[in-house]
């Protein structure tokens, strides 16, 4: 423990000069303001994913509308119609920009930021320049992603997966950057390639950080079976992200080399024929790609989902007033999912020309992955069981993650068990399964922290009363809209289609199509309460206190917002974090409180 | 007030359950009817996952539900103790590692893991049936399929059927080496290139044509990017790979194709029981896998014809009508 104080020394060092408005806020190596620069950032991201999911909605409920504004804002246009190639760069844009400018940053970058330290009793991260850094090697990545949207042919349009030979195809080298196969996979798809390297780098700077300030800077006291639900998450998140990276960037690598310089990784020996062009003969196998990419990729959705399970379990413990239900469970099945999760990535192939066989093992090990969510569920339920439960706007958003994670983590088995999935893969099912898990379960958690830990980020509360409007708003309008999509899915859509007019299964389907996108809508709409309550909180807001929700976890001793260097004195922890609500007169313990014979912990030992 | 919350859950999560019960009974909104030999199991399997996701969604919707009611709270409750752990023999082993465990918590692990392993393990009979290779249909025999190439492009599917001639070579039941030769030959590939095309192949376009209870085994592969063979009625679905050529193979049982003494045309969509046109006999191939601004519409038909005879009488039409064989697959034959 000496490191930490060692730390608190440099703290109080460094409170002597004051830091000029650009260290401060901008070039800021603090891990509160870096995590509040990605959480800005990816907000802005997460409009611009919304808006392109808007247009993509739009285009499945009326797929013949005249849309004059479109052609003349982006200069496509097909009789005033939206194109084809147009609706296939809108949700490649809406995916790659979900994933990974909104979802991931927001919870390793935001929240991972913003905890880590204050959760753990550390002054900062171990290494606030890395952290730095990690926020402005993102920058690279949004300037070429945004840039991509105006590139020759036109943003990328092969899908978030991009898979090869459409995404992959080039012409010889010295004959420019166009692609033979699409005309927007060319100038458009190198930008993404380059984008998400970019990404890449930044997340890992961050992991490497986590890892280390996790092991290396926790306060004394806090020994690791002490620690919070959120930290561990984060924690076992970081380890997955360390490991599955390197993985994405060597893909990454393969495919920007055989766009740039006509390498053939993906390109098959006899070469490939296309309408207008025939390439030479090749060397490569394009199913490399999809075993690299899902190598990352499977792995990458639990990135996208654990830290917001830590989250949502302290505080569902928080508000249920009682202590989280299994916490050394939780803990093993985080660890599960992540362990299978590394085994489990061929389910994305199953239909791919993958040796069936293989498939089989790879069913196994993704049914089996839903027994630690399953126990994660129990563990959840139980703690409300007997709860004293607060409805807080938090609290309902992690309940809603409960909810909602029921029906995508059940969704998950049907596309796991491989006969099925011969229906049921590259259909509306899928979608419907990554939404629950994404959207509702992951962004759900996200809205949780972001009202649970507002006030310690800004000092000021959110207003609960248009939070819990805007809670009921989006809980009602995303079923709406994703709930039917199981339907879509069994009855035979299939998933990136910009007319679903022409298939007779499809073409009954659009009127239930049209009710989606106006919940869609309606969902879109409602988050206009969440961006006003926001910056007038950010404000306007009742001043909060240090510990305005009564709980335990350390970063609520640090003064709201907390000072560069977090705590005044270094915070001793005696104790786990879940002491609530069972001690006659006294309503929780805080992690410093002292130990007291009179109210024994509620951690078994 | 708190208590209301629960109200909003649990109304959303019926109207989930409800339109889940209610699809089944609205005709385009359930799984189309099943049509291949295999389909029935698929959707056995469907059927039993439905139904115990669906136990388990009702029952932790409605626990959640519950407790939210039950135990919102109130000023001035007074707050529960927490239960004691689990005591004695396994639970003392178990404490060493979990010192929190309780009784409930081994009953949750155990009986979803028996549930998941069971379902894990129901599929892999049917899944290594319609899947696995070394189970493709083979010549010889009542079970010799017909066997015809499906190339698929940007954005169709073109397919090559041997001429009818040697279409019957295989199917006699006394194949000798020759034949069977013959038989794999025609599945031999250059990339995508038939390896021994013959001047008399059949070429048709985004059409499949098979007969009731006949196994087709399709070849599959593709001159550009990845494709999707993907027939929803026969509950098929298979990606084209560059590069590489993949079997597919399947039986219908229902048959949608016959002769329009009026149009003078092969017409699939027909209902053989209604003796009518219906569109639920279209069963389509539509492109699964995203493979350009075409994809939606690269949709190709399955023809089921009502019998032998009925096929074969289709294919020497197709053979007359195009004899003799167009130029470029003489240019293919001379390379
Ligand atoms: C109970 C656990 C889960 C199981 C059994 C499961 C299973 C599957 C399977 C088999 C697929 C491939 C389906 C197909 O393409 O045919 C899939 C797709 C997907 N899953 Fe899950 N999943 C689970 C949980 C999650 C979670 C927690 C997330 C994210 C937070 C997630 C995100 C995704 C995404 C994004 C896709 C679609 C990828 C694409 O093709 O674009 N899944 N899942
Ligand atoms: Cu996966
Ligand atoms: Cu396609």
């Amino acid at each position: 423990m000496s490191s930490s104080q060692l730390h608190v020394g440099e703290v109080h060092a460094h409170e002597h000069h004051e830091l000029s408005f650009i260290h401060k806020y901008i070039f800021s190596t603090d891990h509160k303001i870096i995590g509040i620069q990605f959480l800005f950032t990816t907000l802005l991201f997460l409009v611009l994913g919304g808006a392109l999911a808007l247009l993509v909605r739009t285009q499945l409920a009326w797929p013949h509308a005249e849309l004059p504004w479109i052609s003349s804002w982006f200069l496509e246009s097909n009789g005033g119609r939206m194109t084809e190639s147009f609706y296939n760069m809108l949700f490649s844009m809406h995916a790659s920009v979900m994933i990974f400018f909104v979802i991931i940053p927001l919870l390793a970058g935001a929240f991972g930021n913003f905890t880590i330290p204050l959760m753990i009793g550390a002054p900062d991260m171990a290494f606030p320049k890395l952290n730095m850094l990690s926020y402005w090697f993102m920058w690279p990545a949004f300037i070429l992603i945004l840039v991509s949207f105006f590139a020759e042919g036109g943003a990328p349009a092969a899908g978030w997966t991009s898979y090869p030979t459409l995404a992959s195809s080039s012409m010889p080298a010295g004959q420019g950057f166009d692609s033979p196969a699409a005309p927007n996979s060319g100038h458009g798809q190198i930008f993404w390639l380059l984008s998400l390297l970019f990404v890449g780098v930044s997340s890992m700077m961050g992991s490497v950080n986590y890892i280390t300030t996790i092991i290396n800077m926790r306060s004394p006291g806090m020994t690791l079976y002490r620690m919070p639900m959120t930290i561990w998450a984060l924690f076992i998140t970081a380890i997955l992200q360390a490991f599955a990276l390197p993985v994405l960037t060597v893909a990454l690598i393969l495919q920007s080399l055989d766009k740039l310089l006509g390498t053939t990784f993906f390109l098959p020996p006899a070469g490939l024929e296309f309408a207008n062009w025939e390439t030479g003969p090749g060397g490569g196998q394009p199913l490399l790609w999809q075993h690299l990419f899902w190598f990352y990729s499977h792995p990458a959705v639990y990135i996208m989902i654990l830290p917001a399970m830590g989250m949502v379990s302290d505080i569902i413990s928080t508000f249920a007033r009682r202590a989280l239900f299994g916490y050394r469970a939780m803990i093993l099945s985080i660890a599960g999912i992540a362990g299978l999760g590394f085994i489990v990535w061929g389910h994305h192939m199953f239909q791919s020309g993958m040796d069936p066989r293989l498939g089989t093992g790879f069913m196994i090990a993704t049914i089996m992955i839903a027994l630690p969510s399953a126990i994660k569920t129990f563990n959840w339920l139980a703690t409300v069981y007997r709860g004293n439960v607060q409805y807080t706007a938090a609290m309902l958003f992690a309940l809603a993650f409960v909810a909602m994670f029921i029906i995508g983590g059940l969704s998950g088995i049907f596309m796991a068990a491989t006969p099925v999935d011969i229906y049921i893969h590259d259909t509306y099912f899928i979608v419907a399964h990554l939404h629950y898990v994404l959207f509702s379960s992951s962004l759900l958690g996200i809205f949780a922290g972001i009202y649970y830990w507002f006030p310690k980020m800004f000092g000021r509360l959110m207003n609960e009363s248009l939070g819990k409007l805007h809670f009921t708003l989006t809980f009602i309008f995303l079923n709406g809209l994703f709930f039917p999509m199981h339907i879509l899915g069994v009855a035979g859509l299939r998933r990136r289609i910009p007319d679903i007019t022409n298939a007779v299964l499809e073409s009954p389907l659009v009127s239930l199509n049209q009710f989606m996108t106006l919940c869609a809508f309606a969902l879109g709409v409602s988050q206009f309460i969440f961006i006003y309550n926001f910056f007038y909180s950010l404000f306007r807001g009742e001043v909060s206190g240090r510990n305005p929700w009564h709980s335990n976890t350390l970063e609520w001793v640090a003064p709201s917002p907390p000072g560069h260097g977090n705590f005044e004195t270094i915070p001793v922890v005696h104790r786990w974090p879940y002491d609530y609500g069972d001690y006659g007169s006294i309503d929780h313990l805080k992690q410093t409180d002292p130990p007291d014979p009179s109210h024994p912990s509620g951690q078994h030992h | 007030m708190g208590k209301w919350w629960s109200a909003l859950f649990g109304i959303v999560m019926l109207a989930c359950l409800g339109m889940f019960m209610v699809a089944p009974f609205v005709p385009t909104w359930w799984l189309p009817e099943g049509v291949s030999t295999h389909s029935g199991q698929v959707d056995a399997l469907f059927y039993i996952i439905l139904y115990i996701t669906g136990f388990f969604f009702v029952l932790t919707e409605a626990l959640l539900v519950y407790f939210m009611y039950k135990y919102a709270g109130q000023p001035g409750t007074t707050p529960r103790p927490t239960e004691p752990a689990a005591q004695g023999g396994f639970y003392a082993m178990l404490h060493r590692w979990f010192p929190d465990a309780h009784r409930v918590e081994v009953a949750w692990t155990i009986v979803p893991a028996l549930i998941l392993l069971f379902i894990a393990f129901a599929q892999v009979p049917t899944w290594l049936e319609i899947k696995d290779r070394s189970r493709k249909p083979a010549i010889g025999g009542e079970k010799t399929p017909i066997q015809c190439h499906v190339s698929a492009r940007q954005f169709e599917w073109r397919v090559r059927y041997p001429s009818s001639q040697r279409l019957r070579n295989w199917q006699t039941f006394t194949t000798n080496e020759k034949t069977i030769a013959d038989f794999k030959s025609f599945a031999s590939f250059d990339g995508a290139k038939p390896r021994h095309p013959h001047l008399d192949d059949v070429p048709v376009v985004n059409e499949v044509h098979t007969w009731k209870g006949q196994t087709i085994l399709v070849q599959l592969n593709t001159i550009d990017v990845i494709h999707s063979f993907n027939v929803p009625h026969m509950r098929v679905k298979q990606d084209a790979l560059p590069g590489r050529t993949i079997p597919v193979w399947f039986t219908p049982t229902k048959a949608n194709t016959r002769y329009n003494e009026e149009t003078k045309r092969w017409e699939d969509a027909f209902n053989f029981t209604t003796g009518k046109p219906d569109m639920g006999y279209r069963w389509e191939i539509a492109c699964a896998e995203l493979c350009g601004w075409g994809h939606h519409r690269m949709i190709g038909r399955i023809y089921v014809h009502e019998n032998k005879a009925d096929f074969y009488r289709w294919l020497e039409h197709v053979e007359q009508s195009q004899a003799p064989p167009t130029k470029p697959q003489q240019k293919v034959a001379a390379r």
